[in-house]
């Protein structure tokens, strides 16, 4: 795995370890670490579902939206440290490091602030400035949780390196190695680090010590076998500049035979053998590593093997096999040579670019700062002349940074087409709106609703009326009334007949029928005078959601027209912001491209300088090598000249 | 010896002191670039530019890593401006987008989250709103992933009158044993003139060894 992709594929594993670890401690409900934690707002649960996904594009931008309409609390400012780990990660520094710096400076948590101290350290040291970085981690008042603590002392041991304290590193490190909490391999980077540094700085007994222990870490996985072979070959060569080559082929003997890193150490394991003065010796690696790289894209070590054979073939007076060695290699350099020159072409007619993006595509990981690098070599010729160069840092983040820009530059195309569509919804509502308003303007709903209010208080008057004069017949039901009205036609055709004709039994029975029609309703009047006032009740509600609606249509209509033209400004604006974005993206795509290009060409070019170096060098041995031979024919001649 | 020997082993020692300054050169670089993170998987591979390095010594001057960092370094500045730009940008075209179509007065969103452990492996998940299918959503183990470690998954977001309304939701997957589980619930809720957001939960239900459903309406 390309060294950079680890350290962003690192990068984000902190920001997301953080931000478990984080909003684990702020919330009560904390439970075991790892676990999932508590969210009290599912915005903000929203933000960490794209997050742990590494949609953090998504992530990000749907967190600031958030933020803007208010629904992240109460995690406000878990929000805001994970929002600036996340710019972090980006490689927005500054971005970042503003963020950490408002929340030292409001009134946050002093758990909050220690972690941003952290954030803000490390913003700082990626900035390049050290110092500042130091000063931000001495402000750190209390451990942080979780992996965070270990990542500090890392960092502190980094930045005293850095200012050549490396006393005081080594002191840190030490610490942290002992320290029964820390993962196994904590800091083993950093000791490799440390190790060089030492060397260089011409404490090499120290540095030798530190790369030795680094060389012989038990490695579980890819990763740490992979530092464990850079440590040995470090150390190798680094004795044997000192003039110790019993001790570089010890530490060289421990690099794997098929690796990264085992080109260097056979081609050093050779060199060990020859400063022995045993060329025997040194054919053996050397032999074998001539014979990698046969299609093309030999590294240097090979390259270098490719002579260093023939040379000891003559150590050992093999003169012919020799000579044949130095020339299979000028000849193998020649096309090498003209290899090279060939894919310098197809670099510069923008074959490595584009064979890159088809053999790495993005795929569902579309999104910006995408942790996936380069994976596969680029459909081109040779190829495997760029191999170590696309596993080198700068070429990654170069390429990176040329896939996040195609990715800003198809953001922003979905955007402008989304914007036309809400400019076509907008100009929509507007000819609704317009084509409604006389209809509505000319509707008797408010009318209505006036008179229906005229009519409700009317009713509750009567009803208030009738409850106080305790009026049964008010409350009557159509039946009842209907009744009424019956009883009331024959008492008054008794009250015109009753002399003519002897009534009297039908008069006592109208007044039992009265009395029991009276009394029925007067049992009756406490259910109907609640259910009237129930009824009433209902219609007051009613009543009020029709103002409400009635309000709502008159807001409407006042408001619906600066509503849309306050949109339609604003569609305006983030359209001209739009246009402006697109041609620095399209103009930062073609410099970063030609960039990436001048990276590839820059490092072909040495290539085959140092091709032209190793040719010189064998035609150079070639002619001392015939040279030799024809002294030598010189010497054996008859001794008597022309007779 | 004779000479030829010694010139070529002069000119070898060369190039490898070149090569051995390069691993060691690769200390400024890799001391600057390392950024010391989180447990073993997330510490820094400085070792990278060493080996970046050691493969370009054969031929590179001592000056010209120098002058080739800084336009990089320029052109990369340019870069993180311009994705800082995009990045409000896109902010403020999701705020007016989601203004222009879901309006806080009617607006209302539905989340998915889980609460447990070994008991249920989600699979998907049904969403009606008034009878009404608004969403479904197959889980791929990432999501699912996320979901376990405290993530909440937006999965609907539309418009609604005020007034009362009802969700159903139904979600399927694996229960203990292998077994195949399939879930509903349905609530009511009132909307009013403020956003509606509904939380639909799936805990374990430990005494029953099942999953369950839980509705939050939040406030």
């Amino acid at each position: 795995m390309p060294a950079d992709r680890q350290s962003r594929i690192r990068g984000v594993c902190l920001v997301a370890s953080f931000a478990v670890a984080f909003v684990g401690s702020a919330v009560a409900q904390t439970r075991e670490p790892g676990a999932p934690q508590a969210i009290a707002a599912p915005h903000y649960g929203d933000t960490l579902f794209n997050f742990y996904q590494d949609k953090t594009f998504v992530a990000i931008t749907g967190l600031m939206v958030s933020q803007h309409f208010g629904r992240i609390s109460p995690h406000d400012d878990e929000a805001e440290v994970l929002r600036g780990g996340m710019l972090l990660s980006y490689g927005l520094h500054d971005e970042a490091a503003a963020v950490f710096a408002r929340l030292i400076e409001s009134n946050t948590a002093p758990a909050v602030r220690d972690r941003a101290w952290y954030f803000l350290a490390q913003a700082r040291h990626r900035r390049g400035l050290h110092t500042a970085a130091e000063a931000a981690l001495a402000r750190i008042a209390s451990p942080l949780p979780g992996t965070l603590e270990e990542d500090r002392q890392l960092l502190r041991a980094q930045l005293m390196m850095q200012r050549g304290d490396y006393t005081a590193a080594a002191a840190v490190l030490e610490a942290l190695q002992s320290d029964p909490k820390a993962a196994p391999y904590a800091g083993l980077y950093a000791r490799f680090n440390l190790g060089v540094a030492l060397v260089k700085s011409g404490e090499v007994e120290k540095g030798h010590a530190l790369l030795d222990a680094v060389g012989k870490t038990p490695a579980p996985n890819e990763e740490l076998r992979s530092l464990r072979d850079r440590a040995n070959v470090a150390l190798g060569f680094a004795t044997l500049a000192a003039k110790q080559p019993r001790e570089a082929r010890l530490a060289l003997e421990r690099v794997r035979l098929n690796g990264p890193q085992s080109n260097k150490a056979l081609l050093g394991f050779g060199w060990a053998a020859a400063e022995l003065k045993d060329p025997a010796l040194a054919l053996v690696p050397w032999t074998e590593l001539a014979g990698r790289g046969a299609a093309g894209g030999a590294d240097a070590a090979v390259l270098e093997a490719r002579i260093a054979v023939p040379y000891a073939m003559a150590e050992l007076r093999a003169y012919n096999s020799a000579l044949q060695g130095y020339q299979r290699a000028t000849d193998g350099f020649d096309r090498e040579h003209t290899a090279l020159s060939e894919s310098i072409a197809a670099v510069r007619a923008g074959k490595l670019v584009q064979g890159l993006h088809s053999s790495n595509p993005a795929g569902g990981a579309t999104a910006l700062g995408s942790t996936l690098g380069i994976r596969a070599l680029p459909e081109m010729p040779h190829a495997a002349h760029l191999s170590p160069l696309l596993a080198g840092h700068v070429f990654q983040e170069a390429f990176k940074n040329l896939r996040d820009l195609q990715f800003l530059d198809g953001n922003l195309k979905d955007w402008r087409d989304s914007l036309g569509t809400f400019t076509d919804m907008l100009d929509n509502r507007r000819r609704a709106f317009a084509e409604k308003l006389p209809a509505v303007q000319n509707s008797r709903t408010h009318a209505d609703a006036a008179a229906l209010k005229l009519r409700r208080d009317a009713l509750a008057a009567e009803l208030a009326e009738a409850d106080t004069r305790g009026d049964t017949v008010a409350f009557a039901n159509p039946r009842e009334q209907d009744l009424l009205d019956r009883m009331g036609r024959a008492l008054g055709t008794l009250a015109r007949v009753g002399n003519e004709v002897d009534l009297a039994e039908a008069g006592e029975r109208l007044r039992r029928v009265a009395g029991a029609l009276t009394w029925q309703r007067a049992q009756e009047l406490p259910v109907r005078r609640w259910e009237a006032r129930k009824s009433l009740k209902a219609a007051d509600v009613a009543l009020t959601e029709a103002a409400e609606r009635e309000a709502a249509l008159a807001r409407a209509q006042r408001d619906e027209p600066a509503r849309h033209a306050a949109f339609a400004a604003r569609i305006t604006a983030l359209s001209q912001r739009l246009d402006g974005l697109a041609p620095r993206v399209a103009a930062l795509s073609t410099e970063q491209q030609a960039q990436l290009q001048d990276i590839a060409v820059a490092e072909l070019q040495a290539q085959q300088e140092r091709l032209a170096d190793y040719a010189a060098q064998a035609r150079l041995a070639i002619a001392q090598i015939h040279d030799s031979a024809q002294f030598a024919r010189r010497d054996t001649a008859p001794a008597g000249g022309a007779r | 010896m004779p000479m030829r020997f010694v010139s070529f082993l002069a000119l070898s020692w060369a190039l490898l002191a070149a090569l051995l300054s390069a691993l060691v050169l690769a200390l400024p670089a890799a001391a600057a670039d390392a950024v010391p993170l989180a447990a073993p998987a997330a510490a820094t591979p400085p070792a990278a530019s060493a080996q970046s390095a050691a493969s370009a010594a054969s031929g590179a001057s001592p000056g010209a890593p120098a002058e080739a960092a800084s336009a990089p370094a320029a052109l990369d500045a340019r870069v993180q401006q311009l994705k800082a730009d995009v990045i409000r940008l896109n902010r403020d075209l999701l705020v007016l987008e989601e203004e222009l179509l879901y309006p806080a007065g009617t607006q209302v969103a539905l989340f998915v989250s889980m609460d447990v452990g070994k008991l249920f492996e989600l699979e998907s998940v049904q969403i009606k709103l008034d009878d009404k299918l608004v969403a479904t959503h197959l889980y791929t183990p990432l999501e699912v992933q996320a979901l376990h470690r405290g993530g909440v998954q937006r999965v609907y977001v539309g418009n609604l009158r005020a007034g009362k309304h009802q969700v159903t939701a139904f979600f399927t997957g694996r229960g203990p044993y292998e077994r195949d589980y399939k879930r509903g619930t349905t609530v009511e809720f009132e909307k009013g003139v403020d956003p509606r957001y509904i939380e639909l939960r799936i805990k374990d239900a430990q005494v029953r060894l099942q999953p369950e459903f839980e509705v939050k309406v939040w406030q």
